[in-house]
C-alpha cells in the first residue's frame, strides 16, 4: 500500500480491492516502467473525441466508484448540437478536473492558491523505487506525480477552491461535512482514482469506457500510451487548441484529441467550460 | 400523545408491556438467535475491519446485450460492477445501464414480499401473503383450468425471457402444463426485422462483422448506443472507425449519437428507408457491380433454377422502378448521395449493411428489411468476414423435464387479428389485450405477466388500463416484478422476483467474434427479503400440481445444463463456470460461410427424406405435420406444415448445399430474395416500396411521430436507477427549427401532440438535429409508477425518505409518447408500428 | 452501589426489555389476533391512555377479523408497498453522509449486521427481512436489555456496565440516528390510531431511551 497520502481507511479498502481485480481478471495495470528511474510519475489524462460517443459510462463508473451524491458530478460529459439542418453536428464533451500543472511562475494551480489551509505539513512522496520526494500538503494540494487531491479532515468548507477552479471542477459534497467546520460541508472532485492508482490500477472511468476514449498514464515513460499519443497528436505542444481555456494559465494535464475541433465549435455555440456552469450531466 | 416520558411512564409501560409479551405469540418469530455473549459484546464495532471485496463473475440482464460481468461484494453488499475482461464478447466492458445495476438490486422501493389486492383492481389497496398463501392460490387455479382441460386459459407473457430462463419456464414449465398462450414483446422491438430475415436467410438474428469490415451503411440503428448486442458490438466499430478509418453513412430521422459519429448524418423521412435501399440496389445492379458467385445461392425468381444472368435480369428489371431520383422524392436523401453511397458500398469489400427499429418499426417495415439483406446479398455481404452475418450464440444442452408431455393448448391472441398478418413468427403482442377485449379467440382466465409492462411499453395506454383493469374481461392477473410499476399496480396478485444479480441463468448472446461463448449469470448477493427467482417458483408450483420437472431449482437446471454439455463439462463444468463466468474454445475458428457447406450423400438417404421439385430442397416429412409421404409429395415442401422442420438441404446445379436453413417458415434453402410465400399471401415476391397508406393522406402541417432510445435508459425498466434518472429524465419534443417555426412553436414551448389514439401535452425542442416534418420523442420516461425516481412522486411518503433523495434536484419527469401510438401491426411481419404515427402539434 | 440500587436497575432493565420486545413485534410484521387481544386489553389501553395515547376505542368496536385486515393493509400501506411506503429499514432512512443513502442494504445495513453480530447474537436462518429492520433493531435491545438484567441478578456489575455501553452505543450510533425521524413518517402517514400511536410512543422511548442511558451509564467511562 502507497504511503503517498492519509486515506480514508474505506478508500484504502477499496483500493485493495481494485488491485485484486487487477491482479486476478488481468486488467492491464498502469506501466511499471517508473519503478525503474526512482522518478515521481507524471499522471497524463487524455480523452480520444473521436472514440467518445457521448454514452456516459463514466459518469456512472465516477458515480458507482465514488458514491456521489446526486446533483455532483466529478466526471459528465456535456452534448453540444452544432450547424444548420442538415449539415447539423453533434458532439461530446467529457468533463473532469484537470489536474493543472499551474503557472510557469509558480507551478501552482489557482485551487491551491486560494485554499487557506495550504501549505500545511510536510508530506513524503515515494517513488514506486523507494525514493523519497519531499511536498507541502493541506486542504487541497499537488502530489508530486501532478494529482490535485484534496482532504477532508484539513478542510475547513469556506469554499475558496470551488470559486477558484475556472472550469467549475470542484462542487460541494452536499452529503459531506467539511473536517474543520461541522456547519459546512466538504467539497468533491475527480481524484484521478487516486486509491486506484496508487494500487496499480487505471481509474474508474478510464476501465470502464466501452470505446477506450479515456487514456490515463505517466508521461515519464515514454512507452505509455498517453506519451505516445501525446506525440502523435502534438498535444503538449498544442494546449491552446487541446485544452479547455487555455488563456486561464493553469496548464492542465487533460488533453482532448480533438481532429473535428469540437472543443472550438462547443465553446462558439454555448459552452464556455467555466465556473459559472453548474457541472450536471443532461441528455437533452 | 405527551411529549416526554418519565421514569414511572416507564416503570407501568414495561409492566403493562410485559403482560402483552407474556404470552409469548404475540410477535412472531425473532429474527435473532443465541445469547449476549459479554466476551464479545462492547469491543470495537468498526465498519472498516474486515471489509473484503469478492469478486464475483456474473451476467448483466439490463438489456438483451446480457454481458459478462464481475461483480465486487463487501460484507455481503454489492458495491461495483464491472464488465469480465475474459469474456470475448465483451473484453471488460459494460455500460452505464449495467454500471447502475446496483440502484435496482437495491432500490428502496422494491418488492420484497408476495401481495394480494385488497379491494377493487387498481386501487392500490394491498396486504401481504406468505409464499405459500400465494402459490396454494396459484396452484388451485391453474390446477382446475388444466383438469378442465382448458390449460390454455393461463396466458404468460413475458418480456425477455432467454437462455435458461425461457428454457426452464417455457420449454419445460408452461409445456408441462400445457399452454400454448404464451406472449412475447419482440412485436413492440424488431419483429419485422426478425421475420424479414427469417424470410430471406432463414434465421432471424444477424451479427455484424465490424472486426473485419472496410465500410458500413447503417439504417437506422443506434448501433453506438442502444442496440441489442450493444457493448459487443459498439466497441469494434470505434475501433474500425478510429483505428482503421472505416467510414460508416447512417440514415436516420434524427442525429443521434451514432449519426453524430457517422462519417455523415443522411436525414431521412420516416418510413422511407426502404426505398433508399431499393434506389441503391437498382444502382448497383445496373453498374454490374454484384456479386457474382453469390448470386448462385440466391433465388430471384420464380424459378428456383434460373440461372445467374436470368436472376441477374429480373432483378434489374424489378428494380429499374426505383431510381435515385425517384427515391429521393420518398425520402428527401439526395439521389446524387445515394448513387455515389452505392458505389462506394458496392466496391468497397467486405462491407457491412446494418439496420434496426428506425428501418423497420414501420407499416411494411419488414420488406424494409428484406430490401437491405438484398443490398448485402447481390453484393456478396452476406455471412463473410466483415459482412452481415448469420448470428452464432452458445448451444447448451439442458435437462427437458418429463418424457411425457400434454398435447398443449393455445388462445389464438398473440398472432394478432385473423388474415391481417401475413407471417407474425414472432406474434404481434400489442394488439394482445385489444384480442382479449374482442373476445372472438377467447380469453384466459389467468392472465400472468413477466419482466413485461403491457401498460406502459405498449401503445394506446389508456385501453391498455381499461382493459386490464376490467375483471369481467380478465379474472385473474398476476404480475410477476421486483418493482410496482404501472402494469403491477393492475395486478391481483404480486410474486416478488428478484433482481437479475440475485439469479441463476446459462447464458447464450450471440457472439461478435462468430466463436461461440458459453456464460453465466450467479447471484451476486442472496435475494433481498422473501424475493424469489420466478424460475425456482415454477418448479414449485409444477411439484404443487403434480408434474415434478425434475428439477428445483434454476440453480439445479443450470449446474445439470453444465454437465450436459460437451464443451462447459470438458472445460470443468459447473465449477468451472461459477469460478470464471465465460468460456470459450480457444482454437476455435470463426464461422463463416455456413451456407456453401455439401451436405453429405448419406444424410439425403435417411428415412423419410423426399426431394421437392419446385424448390430444389431435400426435406424429411416425418418432422413436418404431413400424415404420409405421398400427402408430403403432393403437397409440397411450401405448402406443407411445418415442413421447414425436416430441411437438410438445398440442390443448386447438381449439387446439394447446407444452404440457408429455414427457421420459422417453409422458406428454401437459397437467399430468397424472392419470395414465394410472401407472393401467396399477395405481397410483392420482390422487396418493393409500399407507402405508407396514412402518410399519403397527410396534410400540410401534420407531423409524423417517431420514438427513440438514449444512450443511458432501457426501454421502460431503467428508471428507478437514480444514476441514469439524474442525467436523463425529461423528454421535451424534437421538432426542427423550420418545422416549429411553421407551426409558431419556440423552443421550450408547451406543446400538445394529437393522435387518432388520443393527445398528450409536452414540451417543445426546437433543434436542427431532427428532419422537418417530424416529432420525436424517447419513451423511457413518463412514468407514473415504478418507484420515486421514475414516477417524479414527491409524496409525502417518499419525500426525504432519504438522504440522497433529498439532493433530488430535478423535478420534470417526461411524458410517455406511447399514451398517443396506436397499436398497429405492419401486415407482413406484425411488427408494431413505432415509427409512423401522423400527429397535430399545437402550441397547448 | 448498593443493593437497592442494584435492584432497581434490574428492574429498569427488566422494564425495557418488555417494551423494546413489544415494539419489535409491532413493526415486524402484521398485527396477529393475539396481539390484538392484548392491546384490547382495558388494562394496557388504560397504562397507554396515560401516556397520552389516543387509542381510539371505537376503532377497537369493529369485527375482529375485519380489524386485522385493516390493520394489515394498513402495515402493508405504511412498511411494505408496493409503491410507496415508509422503509422500515435504517439504510433507507439514515442520513449518513455517504452518498449511499437510501439504498436498500446500504453500509449501514452491514454495520447493523456486524455491530448485532459482535455481540453473540446470530440471525436466524428462517428470517427472511433485512439485517437493519426496525423490528430486528429493536429486538436486538430487547436482547441487550435482557442480558444486562440477567448481569444485575448475577451480580455481575462489570458485565451489566458492559451491556449497558453496548446499548449506548447501539442507540447513539443507530437507533437515535434513525428512528425518530421514520416514526415522524410514519405518523404523519398513518390512517390508523395504531400505527400513529406507536410510532409516537417508539420515537419517544427511543428519545428517552438515549437520555436515560446516559444516566444508567453515568458511571461508565
Amino acid at each position: 500500500m502507497s504511503e503517498n497520502v492519509a486515506l480514508s481507511r474505506r478508500k484504502m479498502i477499496k483500493g485493495a480491492g481494485a488491485l485484486a481485480l487487477g491482479a486476478a481478471a488481468g486488467l492491464a495495470p498502469i506501466s511499471k516502467a517508473t519503478a525503474a528511474r526512482g522518478k515521481a510519475p507524471r499522471w497524463a489524462f487524455i480523452v480520444d473525441l473521436r472514440r467518445c460517443t457521448g454514452c456516459r459510462t463514466c459518469t456512472v463508473a465516477c458515480k458507482a466508484e465514488m458514491n456521489t451524491p446526486l446533483g455532483a458530478f466529478r466526471a459528465a460529459v456535456y452534448d453540444q448540437v452544432v450547424g444548420t439542418f442538415p449539415k447539423t453536428e453533434k458532439h461530446f464533451l467529457p468533463r473532469l478536473c484537470n489536474h493543472c500543472e499551474g503557472n510557469k511562475e509558480d507551478g501552482i494551480p489557482p485551487c491551491i492558491k486560494d485554499c487557506p489551509e495550504y501549505p500545511k505539513d510536510r508530506r513524503q512522496f515515494i517513488t514506486p523505487e523507494g525514493k523519497k520526494i519531499r511536498y507541502r500538503g493541506g486542504a487541497t494540494y499537488k502530489r508530486p506525480d501532478g494529482m490535485v487531491l484534496y482532504e477532508n479532515e484539513l478542510c475547513t468548507g469556506c469554499g475558496k477552491c470551488i470559486k477558484a477552479c475556472p472550469y467549475g471542477a470542484r462542487s460541494w459534497d452536499k452529503l459531506l461535512i467539511s473536517g474543520k467546520d461541522s456547519t459546512k460541508n466538504g467539497i468533491a472532485k475527480c481524484t484521478f482514482c487516486q486509491h486506484r492508482v496508487d494500487n496499480g490500477v487505471v481509474p474508474s472511468c478510464v476501465n470502464m469506457c466501452p470505446q477506450k476514449a479515456r487514456i490515463f498514464g505517466d508521461l515519464n515513460d515514454p512507452n505509455s500510451q498517453v506519451s505516445k499519443l501525446v506525440k502523435e497528436f502534438g498535444l503538449l505542444e498544442n494546449r491552446d487548441k487541446n485544452t479547455l481555456l487555455p488563456k486561464e494559465n493553469t496548464v492542465p494535464m487533460l488533453f482532448y484529441i480533438d481532429p473535428r475541433g469540437a472543443l472550438m465549435k462547443m465553446a462558439n455555440a454555448r459552452k464556455k467550460f467555466e465556473k459559472e456552469e453548474a457541472w450536471v450531466d443532461q441528455i437533452t | 400523545m405527551k411529549r416526554d416520558i418519565s421514569r414511572r411512564d416507564l416503570i407501568k409501560l414495561g409492566a403493562a408491556s410485559a403482560a402483552v409479551m407474556a404470552t409469548g405469540k404475540v410477535g412472531g418469530s425473532s429474527a435473532l438467535a443465541g445469547t449476549v455473549d459479554l466476551a464479545a459484546g462492547g469491543k470495537d464495532f468498526s465498519p472498516q475491519t474486515g471489509a473484503e471485496r469478492k469478486m464475483i463473475p456474473s451476467a448483466c440482464w439490463s438489456c438483451v446485450t446480457r454481458d459478462s460481468m464481475i461483480g465486487f461484494v463487501e460484507d455481503g453488499r454489492l458495491v461495483k460492477l464491472e464488465g469480465n475482461p475474459n469474456s470475448i464478447r465483451g473484453r471488460g466492458k459494460i455500460c452505464s445501464k449495467g454500471a447502475s445495476g446496483i440502484n435496482q438490486l437495491y432500490d428502496p422501493d422494491r418488492i420484497l414480499y408476495p401481495m394480494k389486492r385488497v379491494g377493487k383492481r387498481g386501487e392500490g389497496k394491498w396486504k401481504r401473503i406468505s409464499w405459500d398463501e400465494a402459490l396454494t392460490d396459484l396452484a388451485a387455479r391453474l390446477k382446475k383450468l388444466r383438469d378442465e382441460g382448458h390449460p390454455e386459459k393461463f396466458m404468460f407473457h413475458y418480456g425477455r425471457m432467454k437462455a435458461s430462463s425461457s428454457k426452464i419456464i417455457k420449454s419445460v414449465f408452461l409445456a408441462n402444463y400445457g399452454t400454448k398462450t404464451i406472449g412475447n414483446h419482440t412485436s413492440i422491438c424488431e419483429g419485422a426485422k426478425w421475420t424479414a430475415q427469417e424470410l430471406t436467410w432463414g434465421k432471424h438474428y444477424d451479427n455484424w462483422d465490424f472486426d473485419n469490415t472496410k465500410f458500413v451503411l447503417n439504417f437506422g440503428s443506434g448501433v453506438l448506443e442502444a442496440h441489442t448486442n450493444h457493448i459487443p458490438t459498439c466497441q469494434r466499430l470505434g475501433d474500425a472507425m478510429v483505428d482503421r478509418g472505416v467510414k460508416m453513412y447512417t440514415f436516420d430521422v434524427r442525429l443521434s449519437n451514432t449519426a453524430a459519429k457517422s462519417t455523415e448524418w443522411l436525414p431521412v423521412k420516416p418510413g422511407t428507408d426502404g426505398a433508399i435501399a431499393l434506389a441503391m440496389c437498382n444502382v448497383i445492379m445496373q453498374a454490374g457491380l454484384y456479386d457474382k458467385e453469390f448470386f448462385k445461392f440466391i433465388r430471384a425468381t420464380k424459378d428456383p433454377n434460373a440461372s445467374t444472368a436470368a436472376k441477374v435480369a429480373a432483378l434489374k428489371s424489378h428494380l429499374a422502378q426505383y431510381t435515385p431520383e425517384w427515391a429521393e422524392k420518398v425520402s428527401t436523401v439526395p439521389a446524387a448521395k445515394i448513387k455515389s453511397l452505392a458505389l462506394e458500398f458496392a466496391k468497397t469489400k467486405p462491407a457491412c449493411v446494418i439496420s434496426y427499429r428506425g428501418a423497420v418499426a414501420h407499416y411494411h417495415g419488414a420488406d424494409t428489411e428484406r430490401a437491405v439483406q438484398m443490398l448485402a446479398a447481390i453484393t456478396g455481404n452476406i455471412d463473410n468476414p466483415g459482412g452481415r452475418c448469420r448470428a452464432v450464440g452458445a448451444k447448451w444442452k439442458y435437462p427437458k423435464g418429463p418424457k411425457k408431455k400434454p398435447k398443449a393448448k393455445a388462445l389464438k391472441i398473440a398472432q394478432g387479428f385473423p388474415g391481417t398478418i401475413a407471417y407474425p413468427t414472432h406474434g404481434a403482442n400489442h394488439q394482445v389485450l385489444k384480442m382479449i377485449k374482442d373476445g372472438r379467440a377467447g380469453r384466459p382466465e389467468v392472465y400472468m405477466w413477466y419482466c413485461y409492462t403491457p401498460v406502459y411499453a405498449n401503445g394506446e395506454c389508456q385501453e391498455n388500463i381499461d382493459i386490464l383493469k376490467d375483471e369481467s374481461l380478465i379474472p385473474f392477473t398476476v404480475c410477476v416484478n421486483a418493482y410496482y410499476d404501472e402494469s403491477a399496480a393492475l395486478a391481483d396478485m404480486i410474486l416478488p422476483n428478484p433482481s437479475y444479480l440475485e439469479w441463476w441463468d446459462y447464458e447464450d448472446m450471440v457472439s461478435p467474434t462468430q466463436v461461440p461463448e458459453y456464460y453465466i449469470r450467479q447471484p451476486l448477493v442472496k435475494p433481498l427479503g422473501e424475493s424469489r427467482d420466478f424460475k425456482d417458483v415454477v418448479c414449485d408450483l409444477a411439484n404443487r400440481m403434480g408434474f415434478p420437472l425434475g428439477f428445483n431449482s434454476a440453480e439445479e437446471f443450470v449446474k445439470m445444463s453444465c454437465e450436459k454439455t460437451p464443451a462447459v463439462k470438458a472445460a470443468g463444468g459447473f465449477e468451472y463456470m461459477k469460478k470464471h463466468g465465460v468460456y470459450h474454445d480457444p482454437k476455435a475458428k470463426p464461422k463463416y460461410y455456413g451456407y456453401k457447406k455439401a451436405v453429405k450423400p448419406d444424410a439425403l438417404k435417411k428415412d423419410g427424406v423426399i426431394f421437392d421439385k419446385a424448390t430444389g430442397v431435400y426435406w424429411n416429412w416425418h418432422k413436418s405435420k404431413a400424415k404420409s409421404e405421398a400427402e408430403a409429395k403432393e403437397k409440397g415442401y411450401t405448402k406443407t406444415k411445418n415442413a421447414y422442420k425436416g430441411y437438410i438441404g438445398q440442390e443448386i446445379g447438381g449439387k446439394v448445399y447446407a444452404g440457408f436453413k429455414p427457421d420459422k417458415v417453409n422458406k428454401s434453402g437459397y437467399f430468397e430474395v424472392y419470395s414465394e410465400l410472401l407472393e401467396m399471401k399477395k405481397f410483392p415476391a420482390l422487396p418493393s416500396y409500399v407507402p405508407i397508406p396514412e402518410h399519403k393522406k397527410m396534410s400540410a402541417n401534420d407531423l409524423i411521430l417517431t420514438t427513440y432510445k438514449v444512450p443511458v435508459h432501457i426501454h421502460s425498466r431503467s428508471a428507478n436507477c437514480k444514476w441514469l434518472t439524474e442525467i436523463y429524465h425529461d423528454n421535451p419534443a424534437m421538432i426542427n427549427t423550420r418545422t416549429a417555426k411553421r407551426l409558431g412553436i419556440k423552443d421550450g414551448d408547451k406543446i400538445k401532440v394529437k393522435s387518432e389514439a388520443g393527445e398528450i401535452t409536452t414540451t417543445a425542442n426546437v433543434t436542427e438535429a431532427v428532419v422537418p416534418g417530424v416529432v420525436a420523442i424517447s419513451h423511457h420516461v413518463g412514468h407514473w409508477e415504478y418507484g420515486r425516481y421514475a414516477s417524479g412522486k414527491k409524496s409525502p411518503l417518499a419525500a426525504g425518505d432519504d438522504s440522497d433523495f433529498k439532493l433530488k434536484w430535478w423535478t420534470k419527469k417526461g411524458v410517455h409518447p406511447n399514451w398517443i401510438i396506436p397499436n398497429k401491426p405492419d401486415p407482413i411481419s406484425g411488427q408494431q408500428r413505432w415509427m409512423d404515427t401522423v400527429v397535430k402539434v399545437r402550441k397547448a | 452501589m448498593g443493593n437497592t440500587e442494584k435492584a432497581q436497575r434490574m428492574a429498569v432493565a427488566r422494564q425495557r426489555s418488555n417494551i423494546y420486545g413489544l415494539l419489535a413485534s409491532v413493526y415486524r410484521q402484521e398485527v396477529t389476533a393475539d396481539l390484538l387481544h392484548q392491546v384490547k386489553d382495558p388494562q394496557f389501553l388504560g397504562v397507554l391512555s396515560d401516556l397520552g395515547l389516543q387509542l381510539a376505542s371505537d376503532f377497537f368496536q369493529k369485527p375482529e377479523e375485519e380489524l386485522l385486515s385493516d390493520l394489515a393493509v394498513e402495515y402493508a400501506r405504511l412498511f411494505l408497498g408496493p409503491g410507496k411506503h415508509v422503509s422500515p429499514h435504517e439504510s433507507v432512512q439514515h442520513q449518513k453522509g455517504d452518498g449511499q443513502g437510501g439504498l436498500l442494504w446500504g453500509e449501514s445495513t452491514a454495520e447493523v449486521k456486524r455491530f448485532i453480530e459482535s455481540t453473540g447474537l446470530s440471525y436466524n436462518s428462517e428470517y427472511t427481512g433485512l439485517p437493519d429492520h426496525i423490528s430486528v433493531e429493536l429486538e436486538f435491545m430487547q436482547q441487550l436489555t435482557l442480558r444486562e438484567e440477567q448481569a444485575w441478578r448475577e451480580e455481575d456489575e462489570d458485565g451489566a456496565l458492559d451491556c449497558l455501553r453496548t446499548e449506548r452505543k447501539f442507540i447513539e450510533e443507530h437507533l437515535i440516528r434513525w428512528v425518530p425521524f421514520f416514526c415522524d413518517k410514519v405518523t404523519r402517514e398513518a390512517e390508523l390510531p395504531f400505527y400513529r400511536e406507536m410510532a409516537a410512543l417508539t420515537k419517544n422511548f427511543i428519545e428517552f431511551e438515549r437520555e436515560e442511558v446516559e444516566g444508567y451509564a453515568g458511571d461508565l467511562k
